[in-house]
């Protein structure tokens, strides 16, 4: 399942995951957004990785959120773009 | 704040060598940011020659998503990662007008992360417009004009240094990226003008003059406006070309770095 979300005058993230068992797997969070450190992107992977697929579009927002240290910079996106693309997958 | 006066503290290196294969030139940026990071290089500017061409995607991007790798395996357009986030690139050796900056992270001291990509190039755009072309930075990251976008830029920070690299189209195939590259609906969502072949506003489209007196005037520019002596001529170390080669081998050359995000 693919689902893509552009942020206006921002950088476009883009979801891939399958649906298992009522939980997202194989989520893979890719887009030409910014990020620093790059290391950060398994943080937002992981956060995404057998969550419930029926949570709310905020729900996933927040999973993402808590998942990343304050020091980790994100460029033309956010955990709000990044559900928002989560969601345009399920959809 | 004087944009001028913060470059002007630095004594600026230019390297301009020889034409490299994609993967060895995205060993060097690494290479060449760590060596400015730890002190053993002065601030530099490097221009780059391309031998071969290819997709950089960046940092984040998927492969599947982005290339249509059966027509740039027929068309012979290798396809790398960079380490460096933002979008992917279709370049072919004399198409394009590539640099870096490598600079300690003083430079942008005080400036946001994304009020610094127009920091670093303005520069560029003053350089394009000496030659009559119109050129002006959208931001997040990109110098474009009214015919559309001329290029983009993409930063990393590592300890001790920021890297600036920046790809400008200077003729451009649209046909042939279009075929290469898979460009959405989505990603365009947001643009006034939605056609991709019409996005696209390479140098050509702009000035008859050559490709080496753009650069050409580039160097000079960045010399008056952001040196106080001039740039220094520079080439890359043998133990920088060493270290470049060991990652080119090890990363930036292997399948498992490119196939990173599949």
């Amino acid at each position: 399942m693919h689902g893509e979300y552009k942020t206006p005058g921002g950088k476009l993230v883009m979801a891939d995951l399958d649906v298992r068992d009522g939980k997202l797997k194989d989520v893979e969070v890719s887009g030409d957004f910014f990020l620093e450190p790059p290391e950060a992107l398994s943080g937002i992977t992981g956060a995404l990785e057998d969550a419930p697929a029926n949570l709310a579009e905020e729900e996933f927002a927040g999973r993402v959120r808590d998942a990343l240290s304050p020091n980790v910079e994100m460029i033309g996106f956010s955990a709000e773009a990044v559900a928002r693309a989560v969601k345009r997958a399920l959809a | 704040m004087n944009g001028n006066s913060s470059w002007r503290k630095y004594s600026w290196h230019l390297i301009d060598g020889g034409p490299q294969p994609p993967a060895m030139h995205m060993a060097l940026d690494e290479v060449l940011t760590r060596y400015v990071g730890a002190g053993k290089r002065p601030p530099t500017l490097r221009f780059w020659r391309w031998s071969a061409p290819a997709v950089i995607l960046g940092r984040f991007q998927s492969v599947r998503n982005e290339v249509d790798e059966e027509t740039a395996g027929q068309l012979g357009i290798q396809v790398v990662r960079r380490m460096t986030g933002g979008g992917a690139m279709f370049v072919e050796p004399d198409n394009a007008i590539t640099y870096s900056i490598y600079t300690p992270p003083e430079l942008v001291a005080g400036i946001s992360s994304v009020g610094s990509y127009a920091f670093f190039d303005e520069w560029v755009i003053e350089a394009l417009r000496s030659l009559g072309i119109d050129a002006w930075y959208e931001p997040i990251n990109d110098i474009t004009s009214s015919n559309g976008k001329i290029g983009g830029a993409a930063q990393a920070r590592k300890p001790g240094a920021v890297l600036h690299h920046v790809t400008m189209s200077y003729e451009m195939d649209a046909a042939k990226m279009l075929r290469v590259l898979r460009i959405g609906q989505e990603k365009v969502s947001d643009k006034a003008i939605q056609s991709v072949e019409k996005r696209v506003g390479p140098l050509r489209h702009q000035t008859q003059l050559p490709r080496e007196e753009i650069i050409q005037r580039m160097i000079s520019t960045f010399a008056k406006r952001n040196t106080e002596g001039g740039l220094v001529e520079d080439s890359i170390a043998p133990e920088e070309l060493a270290e470049a080669k060991e990652l080119e081998r090890t990363r930036y050359g292997t399948r498992e770095w490119t196939y990173l995000i599949p």
